[in-house]
């Protein structure tokens, strides 16, 4: 069963495209993370799925029902979500308690006191219902955020940056107490982030995209193991992107050529190798590059060689002897090819 | 010098309003002869009439304002920016100008209103037109206030409801409502100051009203009219006065306070458009309509009066009583106006720089107050002041004979007190976001500390000084309140003058005069935006 399917949904504001086509579709009990840099349209679509922003074209579903296809439209209020927002959002006028019951109270279910409770518990401020929310941290709001997005049973969870604004203990903390929520309540999630690991982290699946399109849709593991595209190799893996062209079973790039290594599907012809910094071995034959920098970045050490204007990282052994200005061969383990046909 | 300059600042200070201030409350007598006074039937009445009117003008912009600041701030309003212009407008003109538009328009006989639904039907006169005139002319301080408050607003607040499950009045009535309402409540607060203050309304609406319509300040006048038995009764309404003034303020003070701490999360500038759709034309009709019926008509209404003297009489248009405005007496009060205006423009920005500069809260604190004094008030306690000739001896021989009762020089000093706020609440910001290093750069070439400040720091100040003198000049002008109790007898400024001709003599002359007072004021806020927009530009 999907909860939330999205079928071609563009969105532009002005003369500029924010979305263009996305089709998503999120099963039940799924969590999904949105991953891609700042300004690709993520929170936009979000808010597509909230009804808080119009598609000017596509259809929204959500558990088969359709809510939004320009002709119908159902209402943020009618769609059965909850979301947590960047801002946090909490309301200042009200307390902490009534800002968790306020979702119940428009329902009118009998027990708000216990219910209210019990979301409190879920994340641990059961003796913060009095408080008002200036009297709050960062993360504590947070949390209120949570548990008010949570107390109505929605059907899907919306979050959007829920943890950018926290110092990274904190934001480790909440990030562990997302995924038990979610482990106890199978609550359906949609996770919106520009952090990697966050979304490696939390997601089932993690849809990478870039300038309103979803490059990759695919579990963590596949996503940074064999990423579908230069960009994703690139954004998700921080791996080396190399432009140039495949000459002789060679990657020429910046009038470097490259050995490729064996086993490596390659069509002669202009292309992108993608080669992670752990790949890049050192000081193992091969072309030489001079040495830039060396970073220590404690389990290892990251190498910065000139390639032409651009840099080629490489992690290595601190044991390493090589200095910056000195020149290092370079020899790639494991590498990706994607050919840029008619380009 | 630094350690100078407030002290004689200070002193000013005390010299012209706390002390005059203090003479005043003692020739009011104790709270016994207060109370005494308080019982009596005319100023029960008098002072039932101040909350009655001003408590309607609050609620008349309270009703209209927000509506007018939700649609100006948050939709897509027809003409969006033109509307917040004009119900902005009235913060400009003085409010007995609106009176002589209303006048024109709805009075009981032959206003062209009243014509329009049948003689009678329409009375502008007495407490309810007393709060409309004071409600409509006093609307920006409401619409601004909101609009500010509903711009500063996290978007996601009200988002955060809609995914709650309220739906867009829901989310109005529980979140954005609770949101604004102490900025709201504090513009409203500030109406009720504005009105209980005011003076011309009253005046020309109550006192010819059937049966009269009596306000503190009015009451007051006709008391000090009375000379001086008249003048132990005005002193202690004024008490009165001051009273209700200071409790209303108080009560502000409280909630701005509370309302700080409501919208300091709000991410400035965010605040969401919400598309009107079915609903934009009907709307927008309606606030349009509402802002030409309460704004523009009235106005209109002085310069049609001007060029015709009995309505309705199309082809009789005539510029014959434009004559008027360059008669010898008009003329001299204009120019009294302009003169007092211009100098009292110079003053608050040179003291109002000099307060500043001290960088001394209770200074500063000391210079704004007076602000905040009714007109009436301070005007009153000059008199008490400064009717007789005030000397000094020095040296036990030499005698300084400082004359200022009965002369412009009184007016003057009262222009300048009562608007110094403005000059000290410029200069003072600007002075706060000032780079003090061009001062120390200038320094370090060489200048001494009063060369650096000239070079380094005045022209950054510039911009603001000019405004607020510019403000002052404007207000200054057209004043009523205060120069018709402190104009010497025989002697016009242009307020007095135009009070004079509307309430005895001359409506038509009166709008003659009025409509060149407006054509100055809406030319200087031309001139005004120019600058400002000049000074954004530099900045
Ligand atoms: N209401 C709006 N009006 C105009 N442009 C907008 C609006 N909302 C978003 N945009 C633009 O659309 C683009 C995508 O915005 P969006 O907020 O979806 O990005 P994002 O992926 O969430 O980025 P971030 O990680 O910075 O939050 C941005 O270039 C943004 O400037
Ligand atoms: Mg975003």
């Amino acid at each position: 069963m999907t909860a939330v399917e999205l079928l071609e949904i563009e969105k532009a504001f002005g003369p500029t495209a924010v979305v263009k086509k996305l089709s998503l579709s999120v099963r039940e009990g799924e969590l999904v993370a949105l991953l891609g840099p700042s300004g690709c349209g993520k929170t936009t679509t979000l808010r597509m799925i909230a009804g808080l922003e119009r598609p000017d074209r596509g259809r929204v579903l959500l558990s088969g029902q359709l809510v939004d296809d320009g002709a119908t439209f159902v209402a943020p209020e009618r769609r059965g979500l909850g979301m947590v927002f960047q801002s946090y959002a909490i309301w200042p006028h009200k307390t902490v308690f009534e800002n968790v019951a306020y979702p119940l109270r428009l329902k009118r279910p009998t027990d708000v006191a216990g219910a209210v409770k019990q979301a409190l518990g879920w994340v641990r401020l059961e003796a913060f219902g009095e408080r008002r929310p200036h009297q709050l941290s960062g993360g504590q709001l947070q949390r209120v955020a949570l548990a008010r997005a949570l107390v109505g049973a929605p059907k899907v969870l919306l979050l959007d940056e829920p943890l950018s604004n926290l110092d990274v203990a904190l934001r480790e903390e909440l990030r562990g107490e997302i995924a038990s929520l979610r482990a106890k309540l199978g609550t359906t999630m949609i996770l919106v982030t520009h952090d990697q690991a966050e979304a490696l982290a939390l997601a089932d699946r993690v849809a990478v995209m870039n300038r309103g399109v979803i490059e990759q849709l695919a579990p963590p593991d596949v996503v940074y193991r064999e990423p579908a595209t230069p960009f994703v190799a690139g954004f998700v893996g921080g791996a080396n992107v190399l432009d140039g062209e495949v000459r002789d079973a060679s990657f020429v790039s910046h009038g470097v050529t490259f050995p490729l290594p064996a086993g490596t599907a390659a069509q002669a012809g202009p292309g992108t190798l993608v080669v992670r910094a752990e790949d890049v071995h050192l000081g193992d034959g091969g072309p030489a590059l001079p040495l830039e920098a060396r970073l220590f970045m404690g389990s290892a050490t990251e190498f910065r060689l000139a390639l032409g204007a651009s840099v080629l990282r490489a992690t290595g052994p601190a044991a390493l002897e090589a200095r910056p200005g000195q020149a290092v061969t370079v020899r790639f383990g494991r590498a990706q090819l994607f050919s840029r046909r008619g380009t | 010098m630094t350690r100078v300059l407030p002290g004689a600042l200070a002193a000013l200070l005390l010299a012209t309003v706390f002390v005059p201030l203090g003479l005043l409350l003692a020739r009011s007598g104790g709270s016994g002869d207060w109370l005494e006074a308080w019982r009596s039937p005319e100023s029960r009445h008098a002072l039932a009439g101040t909350l009655l009117t001003s408590g309607g003008a609050s609620a008349i912009a309270l009703a209209l304002g927000v509506p007018f600041a939700w649609l100006i701030a948050r939709t897509d309003v027809a003409a969006r920016g033109a509307l917040r212009t004009v119900v902005t407008l009235p913060s400009a003109i003085p409010p007995y100008l609106w009176t002589m538009g209303w006048i024109a328009l709805a009075n009981p006989r032959s206003g062209w209103l009243t014509l329009v639904v049948g003689r009678e039907r329409l009375d502008v006169y007495g407490t309810a037109g007393i709060a409309f005139v004071l409600g409509t002319s006093a609307l920006p301080l409401v619409v601004l206030a909101t609009a500010a408050a509903l711009e500063r607003i996290d978007p996601g607040l009200e988002e955060a409801a809609r995914l709650s499950g309220a739906g867009a009045f829901t989310t109005f009535r529980d979140v954005t409502l609770p949101l604004i309402a102490p900025a709201t409540l504090s513009g409203g607060a500030l109406v009720f100051v504005f009105a209980s203050a005011s003076f011309g309304v009253p005046y020309l609406l109550g006192v010819p009203a059937n049966p009269p319509a009596p306000t503190l300040t009015t009451r007051i006048y006709a008391e000090v009219l009375m000379g001086e038995a008249g003048l132990a009764r005005a002193a202690s309404l004024s008490v009165q006065l001051l009273l209700v003034a200071v409790g209303v303020l108080a009560v502000n003070a409280f909630l701005s306070r509370a309302g700080r701490v409501r919208l300091s999360r709000g991410k400035g500038g965010s605040a969401r458009v919400t598309a009107l759709g079915p609903w934009r034309w009907p709307l927008s009709s309606l606030a349009w309509a509402t802002a030409v019926a309460v704004i523009v008509l009235p106005l209109l209404a002085i310069f049609l009066t001007g060029l015709m003297p009995t309505w309705g009489q199309w082809g009789r248009l005539t510029l014959e009583h434009w004559s008027l405005v360059l008669q010898p007496r008009t003329l001299a009060a204009a120019g009294a106006s302009a003169l007092l205006g211009a100098l009292a423009a110079l003053l608050v920005g040179a003291l109002g720089l000099a307060v500043a500069i001290t960088r001394r809260r209770w200074l500063e604190t000391l210079a704004d107050a007076p602000s905040a004094l009714p007109g009436t008030v301070l005007a009153l306690a000059l008199l008490v002041a400064f009717s007789r000739d005030v000397r000094f001896i020095a040296f036990e021989r030499v005698t300084f004979v400082l004359a200022l009762g009965n002369t412009l020089w009184l007016v003057l000093l009262s222009y300048v007190v009562k608007h110094l706020a403005l000059g000290v609440r410029a200069a003072s910001d600007a002075l706060a976001q000032a780079d003090l290093s061009l001062a120390e750069a200038a320094r370090l070439s060489g200048a001494g500390r009063l060369r650096a400040f000239v070079d380094g720091v005045l022209p950054q100040l510039h911009g603001a000084l000019v405004g607020a003198a510019l403000l002052t000049f404007l207000t200054c002008v057209s004043e009523l309140t205060m120069s018709v109790l402190l104009v010497p007898t025989g002697g016009d400024v242009l307020g007095t003058l135009l009070f004079e001709l509307q309430s005895y003599a001359d409506p038509a002359s009166a709008a003659v005069i009025a409509s060149a007072l407006l054509l100055v004021v809406l030319s200087a806020l031309v001139v005004q935006n120019v600058v400002a927009r000049r000074a954004e530009a530099r900045g």
